[in-house]
């Protein structure tokens, strides 16, 4: 185990400088000039242009300028915005919301994805299992952004029953429309995944010889069943903890809340550029952690992983 | 025949006059439905029945019905699978109506099973000592003390009288230190002494199994090894006070063979091998005493001599515990050598039935005479028993050993010690799986090679066919070398040396249509146009004798054995001088498997073909080789003439596979018309 | 002593009668069925699954609309008169006008082309490229696998809307459709590559490849006449199935705003328009969301039946 950790761990390294060299690579050295696309539509004050490519370093080759990146990144300096915050003070003030709703919306996504994943898989051809099924086909045709509206108008405007949006230091039942909004892609996901384990799960020999020993139906489909089929749920699950985050850009727009992915979008039509690489990079640590621990968390499940 | 057997056979027979079959199934009917909602029958009006303590087969091909009536009886049908008609009786119970929740009583307890692939029916997410617990729990045993069938009971009272109920407790780990030390002690104050005393403490180590044992038996051992009767008693009452869970599960993995069962018990599926996880399904399928077992092919997937380790272990077991065994087979030699009563299937219906040596001397239905004349088991036993009347056996062989071509036709390929090493996955150490092989193969004559899984001989097979490259030595073809051979030659080789795979589902591209698929060669090789290559292959599928229409087909519409004779057809299509049969019929049903030799022995006769046959089966040597060598371990164990291996095997290695072929103690009748 | 050779009751002799029994050849051709390759058996499977059936004629009427949006109305999409602000319908114009009062019908039906256009030639770019280096990765393996591997990692690394919106930004006053068309596949291939490798991977083992090359074929020859072949099936599900998610990509980003320029006409610029007036007027984002939800769902269940249709577990050996 502590082997197979650590070989995580040393692959994780490349796929981390990778991907930051990618995004600084996107950001700062792609054909454009980065500090034009900043004043956007404005005209360019040539004394702030060099300002600003000394302040970022844009008068170095690239690689020198990437190595500076990596070097303050990994001591959290990553620069100031252009109203001279402290980058790294402005995502923490809205990580720990992006942090909350992306929470919320992975509980939400766990607990019907599994329940409803499960249940269809286990009376598949029902009249249950028809309408679950089109309704998660439904979920995942329908654009976040609209099923977001169509929350907002339902729920919030004609019922009143959610408020509509969130605003700033949102509580649980400000986020909990986003949240489910945010997770009902993945939900529908899940409730696919999970119903056609189960019910290819049914069949399988080790089932058929647990019923052969006398095992009630219950107690086979707990520890047969359903403990065998959860094993590419929970992998899903983990890798799209870091998902959501990334993707909480449309919800947090619609519900107007204050997090990392307004932030994120915010900044970009600011042409805050050292932002934007700070977060992306940020968001792709978190999505490359889960995915560690998904493979512990997978280890721990499949007993054949351990010693592969 | 002692004094002693007769009676307890004589005791078995009347217990079960007297009470009855404990497994009765009358005129049974099984659908299944299929999507476009048409019946399919896979069992019709079936009968047979399997007493207390008995051994019964139900021999048949895939697709018989075999395992469909069987799984009928443990309710456990897959699919849409459904009885609908006649009766299944479980001690006279009435359970073919029964909802599922009635089966789970019956199940475990009553009626155990025992699986075909060990590989898949063990769940690879828990231990298996957990998976064996679940079986206990389930059915709630207790694990303190042995539950036996009343047969077992009445079977074993003729040696030793059972006091009272705490005699059954089974002995536990924690005690059996000091048991055993109070047994020494016994011993010596009973004034036993040297070599005597050595055999009776090494036999106590050996049976007194935490979990297995019960008190009467430690008593009975120590009054055996010679402690007074009274001694014994207190000694096994004193320590001999039940067993826990754990010792249970350790004892009952003991019981099925597994060595060093309590640490086995803590480790997972993928940690064991095939014949390992066979053993725990054993003790799975035996956990709560059932009084029938039901047995579904429970070797099929493993080597032959595993094969028979451990079908006597579960024949000995069941006989100790006195319970019957409804068991699967395909093998009918192996159906008669294990089982007293056989019912034959084909196509849903039993066609025959009666005891087992009764059938097999003089089988009546034209199936089973037809069954029993291509059984390659049977089949080199028949030679064997013709031999020994000291008759000529060339009339009933199928392929005689050609003598002639062995000492006087040319080399036509040529293995010199021939070595090969993998890197074992994640450490530096190297692994020899063919190591120092030599050996020829003359023009005209098939060399069988023999071995188990893991003994390196499709590696041999492989190199033969330059697929993978000798770490050492050499392999020559008409006296070059083959790893020489590039471009032209090398296709020159190819065109010469042709291959049949084992997997007949593996080797043909489904994507292909048969006419693809054998055409493929004469496209690689540029030879023909598309009317000379079109004619070429309708004169191949005659040769394998199948029909033209198969040429649009492809390879998901067409059975095991038709797939394998195309891709003999393909092998063919080149007028090579020599194929590699890499287990080539190993997969298939006996029927199509004597089909198919048939066919590759016709081919030699007409073509001069030169066959290397590669196969874990010693019998199906015997109808096919001329030349026999026997690999273990990546070495060459013996080296000799078919009928030099077969009646006078130098190597015990050889002897235990030749042991290892199912009904070689049988007396067969020969007359098969 | 009883004589125990003697069958017990129930068990004795029996043979049953050949003409309940006939014998049959062994291992004879049914010559009666129809013979039919994997495709010919999929098309069989795919004609009788009333989910392909659906989508197959959603996706038809949606390709006829895209090809020939004239047929369907005669207004111009971008003909907009503030003098029809949020207007009712009205004869000719049944969706009514938003607010700046363009004709939302036409809108709709015009949008369809650039949802269409964004998702198919995203689709083909993705699956060329994407198969070619999932091909190259299984095929070769060893340290070309272990450097295409690692890149895939990186890609799949990034939230893809965050690194379409980032590289899109950079690119702001491109106004063609192919900019978000490259983007999307920029971000998009490496599943499919991950798809394609694992197929080539799988099928690059299987038995008739061995089979080949002992025939005399190269491994080229083996790729390109065995393993691609093989490997098509989930390299065309997942194709079907994200060409929905490409669409809805692509509404997304132009409902951020940094998608395609506000002159070019679709569904997910007009939803963007229509979110403010959404408590007032939510009939003028139903529309095009209707239009976008249907589309992507005709994708999608094309794509589950395809799957159950060339899934191998469902073909009988």
């Amino acid at each position: 185990m502590g082997k197979y950790l650590l070989r995580r761990i040393l692959q994780m390294i490349p796929v981390v400088l990778g991907t930051t060299l990618l995004v600084y690579a996107l950001v700062f050295a792609l054909p454009g000039d980065p500090v034009k696309a900043m004043f956007g539509d404005k005209p360019i004050n040539e004394a702030v242009a060099a300002q600003i490519r000394a302040e970022y370093n844009l008068d170095k080759p690239f690689f020198v300028q990437y190595l500076i990146f990596l070097k303050n990144a990994f001591t959290l300096n990553f620069g100031q915005t252009f109203a001279g915050q402290p980058v790294i003070s402005e995502i923490g003030r809205a990580f720990p919301v992006t942090i909350k709703l992306a929470l919320m919306a992975f509980v939400f996504e766990a607990i019907f994805g599994c329940v409803f994943g499960v249940i269809s898989g286990l009376k598949k051809g029902k009249w249950y299992d028809s309408v679950i099924l089109i309704v998660s086909l439904l979920l995942i045709s329908v654009p976040t952004f609209v099923t977001g509206f169509l929350g907002q108008y339902f729920l919030g405007v004609k019922w009143r029953i959610l408020p509509v949006t969130a605003g700033a230091d949102p509580g649980f039942l400000d986020l909990l429309m986003p949240a489910m909004v945010l997770g009902s892609v993945s939900m529908a996901y899940i409730i696919r995944l999970a119903r056609s384990e189960v019910s290819s799960n049914v069949a399988l020999d080790y089932v058929r010889t647990a019923r052969a020993k006398g095992m009630t139906n219950g107690a086979v489909t707990f520890r047969h069943i359903l403990r065998n089929s959860m094993i590419p749920v929970v992998t899903y699950l983990g890798q799209d903890l870091g998902a959501l985050m990334g993707g909480a850009m449309i919800t947090e727009r619609i519900f107007n809340i204050h997090g990392i992915g307004n932030l994120t979008y915010q900044s970009i039509l600011k042409g805050e550029a050292n932002m934007v690489v700070s977060i992306v990079t940020l968001l792709t640590l978190v999505f490359v952690v889960c995915n560690l621990l998904v493979d512990m968390l997978y280890a721990a499940l499949d007993p054949r992983i351990r010693y592969a | 025949m002692t004094d002693n057997t007769e009676t307890i056979e004589d005791k078995l027979d009347q217990l079960q006059r007297s009470q009855g079959p404990l497994l009765e199934v009358k005129d049974l009917q099984v659908d299944f439905v299929t999507d476009e909602g048409k019946h399919v029958h896979a069992v019709r009006d079936s009968s047979f029945s399997v007493y207390p303590g008995q051994w019964v087969a139900i021999v048949g091909e895939s697709g018989s019905g075999k395992s469909t009536s069987a799984m009928a009886c443990l309710g456990l049908l897959p699919g849409t699978g459904q009885v609908v008609g006649g009766s299944i009786k479980l001690d006279g119970t009435e359970i073919s109506h029964y909802t599922q929740k009635e089966f789970t009583a019956v199940r475990g307890s009553k009626m155990g099973l025992v699986p075909q692939d060990p590989m898949s029916n063990l769940n690879p997410v828990w231990r298996i000592g957990t998976q064996v617990k679940e079986a206990l729990t389930a059915n709630n045993m207790d694990v303190s003390h042995e539950k036996r069938s009343s047969l077992a009971k009445a079977l074993a009272d003729a040696d030793i009288e059972i006091k009272s109920e705490g005699d059954e407790t089974f002995l536990g780990s924690k005690e059996l230190p000091a048991l055993m030390e109070a047994a020494e002690q016994a011993l010596v104050k009973a004034g036993v002494k040297g070599d005597r005393f050595e055999k009776s403490m090494e036999r106590f180590r050996q049976e007194w199994v935490a979990g297995s044992e019960t008190r009467w038996r430690v008593a009975d051992d120590l009054i055996k090894a010679g402690v007074k009767d009274d001694d014994a008693w207190y000694i096994a009452k004193k320590y001999v006070l039940g067993s826990t869970v754990e010792d249970r599960i350790a004892g009952l993995l003991d019981e099925a063979g597994l060595p060093d069962a309590a640490t086995r018990a803590r480790q997972f599926p993928h940690e064991f091998s095939g014949g390992m996880r066979q053993r725990a399904l054993i003790a799975i399928g035996l956990a709560c005493r059932p009084e029938l077992l039901i047995a579904d092919e429970p070797t099929s997937a493993l080597d032959v001599t595993v094969q028979k380790r451990i079908l006597d272990h579960l024949q000995d077991l069941t006989d100790s515990l006195g319970t019957a065994v409804l068991f699967i087979t395909h093998d009918l030699g192996l159906a008669a050598e294990r089982a007293q009563h056989i019912v034959v299937m084909y196509k849903g219906q039993v066609v025959e039935s009666g005891p087992s040596l009764e059938v097999l001397q003089q089988p009546q239905h034209p199936y089973t005479k037809r069954l029993v004349a291509a059984a390659p088991s049977l089949a080199s036993q028949r030679i064997v028993s013709v031999e020994e009347r000291g008759e000529d056996a060339s009339a009933i062989m199928e392929h005689k050993v050609n003598e002639d071509s062995l000492e006087h036709a040319d080399t036509v390929i040529e293995v010199d010690h021939l070595t090969r090493e993998f890197k074992l996955p994640r450490t530096r150490d190297m692994f020899k799986a063919v190591d120092d092989v030599s050996f020829k193969v003359k023009r005209g004559t098939t060399l069988a090679i023999v071995g188990e899984s893991g003994s390196g001989k499709s590696t041999v097979a492989n190199m033969v066919l330059r697929l993978l490259k000798p770490t050492s030595g050499k392999v020559t073809y008409n006296g070059e070398d083959i790893s020489q051979f590039k471009g032209k030659g090398l296709l020159d080789f190819r065109r010469h040396v042709q291959p049949v795979f084992q997997n007949p589902y593996g080797s043909l591209d489904p994507m292909y249509s048969i006419f693809r698929s054998i055409e493929e060669p004469l496209r690689i090789h540029k030879i023909g146009d598309a009317k000379s290559r079109r004619a070429r292959v309708k004169e191949l599928l005659d040769m394998v004798e199948l029909p033209e229409s198969v040429m649009q087909r492809y390879p998901n519409e067409l059975s095991g054995g038709q797939r394998q004779r195309i891709a003999i057809a393909r092998a063919m299509a080149l007028n090579p001088d020599v194929i590699v049969c890499d287990e080539a019929v190993s997969a298939l049903d006996v029927l199509v498997q004597d089909q198919v030799l048939h066919l590759l022995n016709d081919l030699q006769a007409k073509n001069g073909l030169s066959y290397l046959f590669i196969t874990h089966d010693l019998a199906v040597v015997r109808q096919i080789a001329d030349d026999v060598v026997v690999m273990q371990h990546g070495k060459l164990v013996e080296h000799g003439t078919t009928d030099e291996v077969f009646l006078h095997p130098k190597q015990q290695y050889t002897r235990d596979l030749l042991d290892a072929i199912p009904g070689g103690k049988l007396e067969l009748g020969l007359n098969l018309d | 002593m009883t004589d125990i050779t003697k069958p017990l009751p129930g068990q004795e002799r029996y043979v049953a009668p050949l003409d309940e029994t006939p014998l049959r050849a062994v291992d004879n051709v049914d010559e009666t069925a129809p013979a039919t390759s994997m495709w010919a058996d999929a098309w069989r499977t795919l004609r009788k699954n009333p989910l392909f059936i659906i989508s197959g004629i959603l996706i038809l009427f949606i390709v006829f609309v895209a090809l020939f949006p004239g047929v369907f109305t005669k207004n111009d999409p971008n003909y907009c008169n503030l003098d029809n602000y949020l207007d009712g319908s009205r004869p000719g114009h049944p969706f009514g006008f938003d607010a700046q009062g363009c004709d939302i019908y036409s809108r709709v039906v015009y949008g369809t082309r650039t949802s269409l256009s964004v998702g198919i030639l995203t689709t083909v770019i993705v699956v060329a490229v994407g198969t070619l280096i999932g091909a190259i990765a299984g095929f070769f393996g060893g340290w070309v696998d272990a450097v295409l591997s690692r890149i895939v990692d990186i890609f799949m690394a990034i939230p893809m809307l965050l690194g379409a919106i980032v590289v899109l930004q950079m690119f702001r006053t491109v106004t063609s459709l192919w900019k978000v068309v490259l983007v999307l596949a920029l971000f998009g291939w490496v599943s499919t590559a991950r798809i394609a490798r694992g197929a080539v991977l799988s099928s690059k083992n299987l038995e008739f490849n061995t089979a080949s090359t002992a025939l005399g074929s190269t491994p080229m020859r083996n790729l390109f006449r065995h393993i691609l072949p093989n490997s098509l099936a989930p390299i065309i599900v997942i194709a079907t199935t994200s060409l929905g998610s490409y669409i809805v990509s692509e509404a997304t980003l132009s409902f951020l705003g940094i998608g395609l320029p506000s002159t070019t006409v679709s569904w997910g610029g007009d939803i963007s328009n229509a979110q403010s007036i959404l408590r007032t007027n939510p009939m003028v984002l139903f529309y095009p969301s209707v239009a976008l939800a249907i589309t992507v769902l005709a994708f999608i269940m094309m794509g589950d039946a395809v799957k159950d249709a060339l899934d191998p577990k469902s073909r009988t050996a």
